[in-house]
């Protein structure tokens, strides 16, 4: 019964996050949101690559500006640490993530090798068009 | 009937244009195409000297994407049957004549040349013989594509093929980069195609050397049993156009 007393203790100890790391991740996400702006605005990220990258900005705001929020889905995920089940969440979103690029990357593939495949073929065409000019001016 | 002979070629521009000659010997009445496969070598270079229709792909892509560009080039330009078969002179030409006229007979959509068709004349031949870890690798391939069609076949990687327009309708669309010649033939038993393979015989390379060692072998084995794995829980495809 102690021991159980303890480490609810405990839990409450390991849940809260201290002001100072809830600001640090606050300008963190902040900073990263800015990054992805600024990407776009030159260029280097195409809008539709970027909504889920801003979407994980907010959510890294939103964990720094309501703990509670974190806790919550601890609870949610019957997990009794909050770390861990931040961690784990981050985890399954970079694995999605990573998921979501290789079902892009595939799509990107296929289309690079047709495209690839229709210049080939064109220069079949072509070559063979001016080989047919090449005889029939000879001819005349 | 007009026929089309597409000939994948990476990096062969020694044997190039004597295989492309003893397909002109052996087929005088076909259209060759060669389909350079982003060669680093002289390989277009050798073809064109040859005069026969050229498609160079701008880089290099891999056996399925060469073979696909053949069978698109074949269905585009209406051609009523097409064959296809290796650059590096392990295939005689007068062979492939004998499948394409399996396909012309309409006896079958796409005939496999086989190099184990006929126990006999393996036995006796010199001309071809496999590795071991080739040996391993067929026999694994055959075990897991027979069981996956129902239909026996002894010789899965054979690039000596022929093939009819449905055939160049179906893997214009669908055709496997990494496991060509495998999946193919599970793609066209599951579209409802008459596949067939008939016995030939295969010569030792000219030129150039087998990229397998025993480790790759291992691993290109375990791809292609997860590739036909896979493949058989693929949508089929609404309909081949018949």
């Amino acid at each position: 019964m102690r021991a159980l007393v303890l480490a609810a203790a405990g839990d409450e100890t390991t849940v809260r996050l201290t002001s100072q790391t809830r600001i640090v991740a606050a300008i963190l996400a902040v900073a990263f949101m800015l990054l992805i702006l600024e990407l776009i605005r030159r260029d280097r990220l195409q809008e539709r690559y970027s909504v889920i990258w801003f979407v994980a900005g907010l959510g890294m705001l939103a964990g720094a500006a309501f703990p509670g929020l974190l806790k919550l889905v601890a609870d949610l995920l019957g997990v009794r640490d909050t770390n861990v089940a931040l961690f784990s969440i981050v985890l399954l979103l970079l694995l999605g993530l990573a998921l979501n690029f290789s079902v892009i990357m595939s799509r990107q593939a296929a289309q690079i090798t047709r495209l690839a495949q229709e210049r080939a073929l064109e220069g079949v065409k072509s070559k063979s068009g001016e080989e047919a000019l090449e005889t029939k001016e000879e001819r005349l | 009937m007009r026929t089309l002979v597409f000939i994948p070629a990476w990096n062969e521009e020694a044997s190039i244009a004597a295989v492309v000659a003893d397909v002109r010997e052996h087929l005088p009445q076909a259209d060759i195409l060669v389909v350079d496969d982003g060669s680093a070598d002289a390989t277009t270079a050798r073809a064109r000297e040859c005069g026969v229709l050229v498609a160079t792909l701008p880089f290099n892509q891999g056996l399925g994407a060469a073979l696909q560009t053949g069978y698109l080039y074949a269905l585009r330009e209406g051609y009523d049957c097409c064959a296809h078969l290796d650059a590096d002179g392990q295939h005689p030409p007068a062979e492939v004549a004998r499948l394409l006229a399996e396909v012309e007979a309409d006896r079958a959509d796409l005939v496999i040349g086989s190099r184990y068709r006929d126990p006999d004349a393996v036995a006796a031949s010199d001309d071809y013989r496999p590795t071991l870890s080739r040996r391993i690798g067929s026999g694994v391939f055959r075990f897991f594509l027979t069981l996956a069609t129902r239909q026996r076949f002894t010789d899965t990687t054979s690039g000596m093929r022929a093939a009819n327009r449905r055939v160049m309708s179906l893997f214009s669309e669908n055709y496997s980069p990494d496991f060509a010649e495998i999946e193919s033939l599970q793609l066209a038993v599951r579209e409802g195609l008459r596949v067939e393979e008939v016995p030939v015989r295969m010569l030792e390379r000219a030129g150039g050397s087998s990229f397998l060692t025993p480790l790759r072998s291992a691993f290109f084995i375990f791809k292609g049993v997860v590739v036909l794995l896979v493949g058989q829980f693929r949508p089929r495809q609404a309909e081949v156009e018949r």
